[in-house]
C-alpha cells in the first residue's frame, strides 16, 4: 500500500469510526444515568446572564431560573396572578398607592460562590434595593432602566449625578429605597401606581449580590450568582447552557391555583405538594435551524420543542390538533395565544421630518384616508398566508392573558374594499389617468412604508401593496436595517410599519403605553397624540386592575379606532410539543422558566430515549 | 529570499491600511447605528446618547479610526458590544470548534479529491472517468444546503448514525462524534469541483516531456504518476489549498448552524445581526492577515517543490 493510499484509508477509518450503530449524544447517555434532565433548544443565541445587561428572551429563560423576584406568578392561573416569591406576602400598598412594603423571607440563600469566600450568605431586602439602583447605572445600559425611570423617589437624581460624575455611588441613601430592617424593602413612588407589583414580579428584577457583582466586574454575563432554584454548571456561549438544582434553594412546595381547567387538575394530581424543583439538570442547546431542531425533537434528543413555527403543518393537522401519528407515540402539544400584538402604525403626525405627512393629523380627510387603509388591509390574508394560520385575529389593544384584556371586544374596523373606496371618493381622493388617487388638492399621494431586507418582509410588502392597489393608493416600500428602523421610529419618522410587542409583564398598562403621547419617540412609534386617549390613560395608570380601569381601556381603545392611528392585526399561536415523559408542562404567558414546575417520569424517560 | 520575503511584508502595510479603510467607512456607512440597536425596546435621547458614549461611536471619526488602527497594532479589539466578552476570548473559544471541522474537510476533501482525480485522469476518456465527471458535474450543480438538510435527515435521523447535531467538552467526541457528519457534508460538496480542477492539472502534466521519458525509461505507471506527475501538478494544487486557508478563519456558517458547532462562523453571523462591529473588525483584519501571511508562504512553498522557480 502506498504511503497515499495508506493515510487515505487510516483518514477514511478514523472519520467513519462513530458509524454504524446508533449515535446517542453524551447529554442523552447523561440524562439516562442522571434521570431527570430535561433538554430543549433556543433558536437564537443568548447574550449573557446579568439581569440588567441584556433583554432578550433566551437569556431571559437563564436568568429566571437563577435569580429570584419578590413577587412571581401564579403556575397554572390565568389571567396570569401574581403571588409572593421571595417576599412572606404580597406588599403592602400605602400612602394612595405610593409606598410599597416588602418583607423577604428570612434564612433564604444566594447559591454557593467564590465571591462569598467561603461563607454563606443570605438574601437580604438590600440585595433588591442594589439590583433595582443597577437598572439606573449609566454604565450598564439596561434595557430596562425604563421599568424604574421616573418612578423612585430619589433614585433618577442619583443617576443624573452618575452621568455628571461617571460613577454610579451605590452607598449613596435613596429616600424611596429604604431597608429599615435586614429583610423589609420599601419603596415610595413618585407617583401613584397600584400596578409596580409586576415590575417587582418581572424575572429580571431578581436579586443580585453585590460582592459577586463586583467581583466579576465585566464579566458579570457569564457568571450569574443568584438564590432561584437553579445554577449555571455549564456554559458555552451561543451553544450550550446547563442548570443543576441549587443545593442551597430554599423549601418551596408545588402549589398552584387549579381551578375548573380539567387539564390543570390532571397536572395537579401529579405535582401538588412536591418540593420544588423536581427536574435535577436543565440542558439547553441553541439551534439556528427549524430542521435540526424538529428533527432531534422525533429523535428524543430534546423533550421539549417551543418554536417550530415553519414547520408546523409537519405535526399539526388544519384543525389545529397534533397528527395522530404523534398522539400515538405519546407526544403532547401545548397551544396557547401569545401575550404579544402586532399591529400597523399609521403615523399621526402632521409632518415628517421636514415633509408633510399625507395621512398625518386629525382633520376628517385625514382620518378617512387613515381608515381607507386600514380597511383595506386584508387581515385575514395576513393569518392565513403570511403566519400559515398559526395566529388570531387581534381585536382588543391588550391581548389575551393579559390583565385588562377584554375577551368580548370586536374591532370596529372591518376589512370592507368597496367602502373604503367610497371613503376615499368622499373626501376628494380621486383617481388620475394611472389609475392611482391624488390628494383632496389635486397634489400627487405616495404613501412610504418601511420594512426590513428579510424575506418575511418580503411577504409584508406584498400584502400592503395588493391592499392599496385595490383602492388606487400607490405605495412605496422603504428598505432599512433593524438598528435603523429604531432609530427612525425614535425620530417619529415611521410613516408606516408593522410592528410587534409582546409583554414585558402581563399588565394592561404594558400595552396602553404604546399609545400614549409623551412616550412619542420611545414606544409610541405612531406618535399618536391624543388628548383624549392621554386623559384616560392618565387616569388608568391611578387604578388597580378592575373593572373601573378596563372601562377606561375600553374607551381609549375605541378613541384610537376612531382615529385610526394602529390597526391591530394579529397575535401569534405557541405550539409546544412535548415528549411523553415530561410531566405537568404548561406555557405560562410571561415566563418561560416552566421547569421549575415540572416533572419527569424517569422510568418513561429512561425507556424513551435513544 | 530574504530580500523578497522583507520587500512582501513591507507590502502588508497598504494593503491593510486599504482593508481597515474600507471596514471603517462601509460599517459607519450601512451598518446603522448600533445604539438603536443595543438600547432595547424602549429607548430616550438620553439613553442613546449614553450608549454611544460607552461605546464611543460619539467619537469624531477620524478619533475612531485610530482607535481601529491601535487594535490591530495592539492585538486589542476590545470587547463585544452584545455580550460584554473579549474578542480576544471569543476567538479564542469558537475558533476550535470551526476548525475541529474545517480541517478535516479540508484534508480529507483534498487527498480524495486528489486520489479521485489522479484516477480519471490516468483513464481519461473511459467510462470510470465519464461516470465521475458526470457524478461532479451533478454534485457540483447542488446547494451545500441541500447537502446538509438530506444527509442530516437521512444519516442522522432515519439511520441514527450520527447525532443530528451537537457538540460537547471532550476534543476526540467532539471530532469522531458530533464532527464526523458535518466532515462528510463538507467533503462531499468540495470533492466535486475539486476533482475537476485537479484533474486537469494531472492531464496537463501527463502529456509533458518528461512523463514520456519517464514511462521510455521503464518506471512503472505508479512511479510515473505517483511521483512525476504528482509533484508537476502539486504547484496548482498547493495554490487552491492555500487560497481556501484564510476562509477557515471565517468559519462554515451554515455547516455550524445545522449542527450546532460552536464555530466562528456562527459567531460572525450572529455580530452582523447585532452591528457588533467590535468582532466584525477584529475578524476582517485576522482573515486579511492571514490571506496576506498565507499567499506569502504559498510562494515559498512554490521554491521548495519546485527548485526552479525564482522568487522575485
Amino acid at each position: 500500500m502506498t504511503p497515499l493510499r495508506l493515510s487515505l484509508a487510516v483518514l477514511i477509518a478514523l472519520l467513519l469510526s462513530g458509524c454504524g450503530e446508533r449515535v446517542a449524544s453524551p447529554s442523552a447517555q447523561a440524562g439516562a444515568a442522571q434521570q431527570k434532565v430535561l433538554r430543549f433548544t433556543f433558536m437564537a443565541a443568548e447574550a449573557g446572564f446579568d439581569p440588567v445587561r441584556v433583554s432578550d428572551y433566551y437569556s431571559g429563560v437563564v436568568i429566571a431560573a437563577i435569580f429570584d423576584p419578590l413577587l412571581t406568578y401564579d403556575y397554572l392561573a390565568r389571567p396570569a396572578k401574581i403571588v409572593p416569591n421571595t417576599a412572606v406576602a404580597l406588599p403592602e400598598i400605602s400612602d394612595g398607592g405610593k409606598t410599597y412594603t416588602l418583607r423577604i423571607k428570612p434564612g433564604i440563600r444566594f447559591s454557593d460562590d467564590p465571591a462569598f469566600k467561603g461563607k454563606p450568605r443570605e438574601l437580604t431586602a438590600a440585595d433588591y434595593a442594589y439590583a433595582i439602583k443597577r437598572f439606573l447605572d449609566p454604565k450598564n445600559r439596561a434595557q430596562y432602566a425604563f421599568l424604574f425611570e421616573g418612578k423612585i423617589v430619589g433614585l433618577d437624581k442619583l443617576a443624573a449625578d452618575a452621568k455628571k460624575s461617571g460613577r454610579f455611588d451605590y452607598d449613596a441613601p435613596v429616600a424611596g429605597l429604604e431597608t429599615p430592617d435586614r429583610y423589609t424593602l420599601r419603596i415610595r413612588l413618585n407617583e401613584v401606581d397600584y400596578n409596580f407589583s409586576h415590575v417587582l414580579a418581572f424575572f429580571m428584577v431578581g436579586a443580585v449580590a453585590r460582592e459577586a457583582i463586583e467581583a466579576y466586574g465585566n464579566d458579570t454575563n457569564a457568571h450569574p450568582v443568584g438564590s432561584g432554584p437553579y445554577v449555571l454548571k455549564q456554559y458555552v456561549r451561543s451553544s450550550k447552557m446547563v442548570l443543576e438544582k441549587n443545593p442551597n434553594f430554599r423549601e418551596m412546595l408545588w402549589n398552584a391555583e387549579v381551578g375548573d381547567d380539567p387539564e390543570n387538575r390532571k397536572i395537579a394530581v401529579r405535582m401538588q405538594g412536591k418540593k420544588l424543583p423536581l427536574i435535577e439538570r436543565v440542558e439547553i442547546s441553541v439551534m439556528d435551524e427549524a430542521q435540526s431542531r424538529w428533527l432531534a425533537f422525533q429523535r428524543r434528543e430534546t423533550d421539549l420543542e417551543y418554536q417550530l413555527w415553519e414547520l408546523t403543518p409537519k405535526f399539526m393537522s388544519d384543525d389545529g390538533q397534533l397528527k395522530p401519528e404523534f398522539i400515538q407515540q405519546g407526544i403532547r402539544m401545548d397551544r396557547s395565544v401569545d401575550p404579544e400584538i402586532i399591529y400597523l402604525i399609521l403615523n399621526t403626525q402632521d409632518k415628517i421630518g421636514n415633509e408633510p405627512n399625507p395621512f398625518g393629523g386629525f382633520t376628517p380627510e385625514k382620518i378617512a384616508l387613515r381608515r381607507a387603509i386600514a380597511m383595506a388591509y386584508n387581515v385575514e390574508d395576513q393569518i392565513k398566508v403570511i403566519r400559515k394560520g398559526q395566529a388570531v385575529r387581534a381585536q382588543f389593544p391588550i391581548p389575551p392573558g393579559v390583565a385588562g384584556h377584554e375577551p368580548g371586544y370586536r374591532i370596529g374596523i372591518p376589512y370592507d374594499v368597496r367602502l373604503a373606496n367610497a371613503l376615499l371618493d368622499k373626501f376628494g381622493y380621486v383617481r388620475g389617468a394611472d389609475g392611482y388617487r391624488r390628494q383632496p388638492d389635486g397634489k400627487y399621494l405616495i404613501l412610504k412604508y418601511f420594512s426590513q431586507p428579510t424575506e418575511r418582509d418580503r411577504q409584508f410588502d406584498e400584502l400592503m401593496k395588493r391592499s392599496l392597489d385595490k383602492i388606487g393608493l400607490r405605495l412605496e416600500i422603504q428598505k432599512e436595517r433593524f438598528a435603523e428602523l429604531n432609530k427612525l421610529a425614535d425620530q417619529c419618522r415611521l410613516t408606516m410599519r408593522h410592528s410587534a410587542w409582546i409583554a414585558d409583564y402581563p399588565d394592561g398598562d404594558n400595552f396602553m403605553q404604546l399609545l400614549y403621547g409623551p412616550n412619542s419617540g420611545q414606544t409610541n412609534s405612531a406618535c399618536y397624540r391624543s388628548a383624549e386617549f392621554d386623559k384616560r390613560y392618565e387616569a388608568s395608570r391611578r387604578l388597580p386592575h378592575g373593572a373601573e380601569r378596563n372601562h377606561l381601556y375600553r374607551e381609549m381603545a375605541r378613541q384610537v379606532e376612531a382615529d385610526t392611528a394602529w390597526l391591530l392585526t394579529d397575535s401569534r399561536y405557541r405550539n409546544v410539543l412535548v415528549q411523553p415523559y415530561v410531566v405537568g408542562f404548561k406555557k405560562h404567558p410571561v415566563y418561560a422558566h416552566e421547569f421549575l414546575y415540572m416533572d419527569m417520569d424517569p422510568r418513561e424517560s429512561k425507556e424513551a430515549r435513544p | 529570499m530574504t530580500a523578497f520575503i522583507i520587500r512582501r511584508l513591507l507590502q502588508f502595510i497598504p494593503t491593510l491600511l486599504g482593508v481597515v479603510l474600507l471596514v471603517f467607512i462601509l460599517f459607519n456607512w450601512i451598518g446603522g447605528d448600533p445604539a438603536y440597536l443595543l438600547a432595547g425596546k424602549i429607548s430616550n435621547p438620553e439613553q442613546i446618547a449614553n450608549i454611544r458614549k460607552q461605546i464611543g461611536v460619539d467619537q469624531p471619526y477620524t478619533v475612531q479610526l485610530w482607535i481601529f488602527i491601535t487594535q490591530i497594532a495592539t492585538g486589542d479589539f476590545g470587547v463585544s458590544w452584545a455580550t460584554n466578552e473579549k474578542v480576544s476570548t471569543i476567538f479564542a473559544t469558537r475558533l476550535i470548534p470551526s476548525l475541529t471541522v474545517l480541517l478535516p474537510i479540508l484534508i480529507v476533501g483534498t487527498l480524495l479529491a486528489m486520489g479521485l482525480a489522479l484516477l480519471v485522469a490516468y483513464r481519461r476518456g473511459s467510462l470510470t472517468d465519464r461516470a465521475i465527471m458526470i457524478g461532479c458535474t451533478v454534485g457540483q450543480s447542488v446547494s451545500i444546503l441541500v447537502y446538509i438538510i438530506v444527509f442530516q435527515y437521512v444519516f442522522a435521523y432515519q439511520l441514527g448514525w450520527f447525532p443530528v447535531q451537537g457538540w460537547g467538552q471532550d476534543f476526540w467526541i467532539n471530532l469522531l462524534q458530533f464532527s464526523a457528519l458535518p466532515v462528510i457534508v463538507g467533503v462531499a460538496v468540495s470533492l466535486a469541483p475539486d476533482t475537476r480542477l485537479y484533474r486537469t492539472f494531472f492531464l496537463d502534466e501527463m502529456h509533458q516531456d518528461y512523463v514520456r521519458t519517464a514511462r521510455a525509461k521503464g518506471l512503472s505507471e505508479s512511479r510515473v504518476m505517483g511521483v512525476h506527475v504528482l509533484r508537476n501538478a502539486a504547484i496548482p494544487i498547493v495554490t487552491n489549498v492555500m487560497i481556501q486557508l484564510p476562509a477557515l478563519l471565517a468559519g462554515a456558517f451554515l455547516i455550524e448552524r445545522f449542527f450546532s458547532i460552536p464555530g466562528i462562523g456562527r459567531e460572525v453571523l450572529l455580530a452582523v445581526e447585532r452591528s457588533d462591529f467590535p468582532l466584525i473588525k477584529a475578524v476582517t483584519v485576522y482573515v486579511a492577515m492571514a490571506t496576506l501571511v498565507i499567499n506569502l508562504l504559498t510562494d515559498i512553498l512554490y521554491k521548495a517543490i519546485d527548485p526552479r522557480v525564482q522568487l522575485k
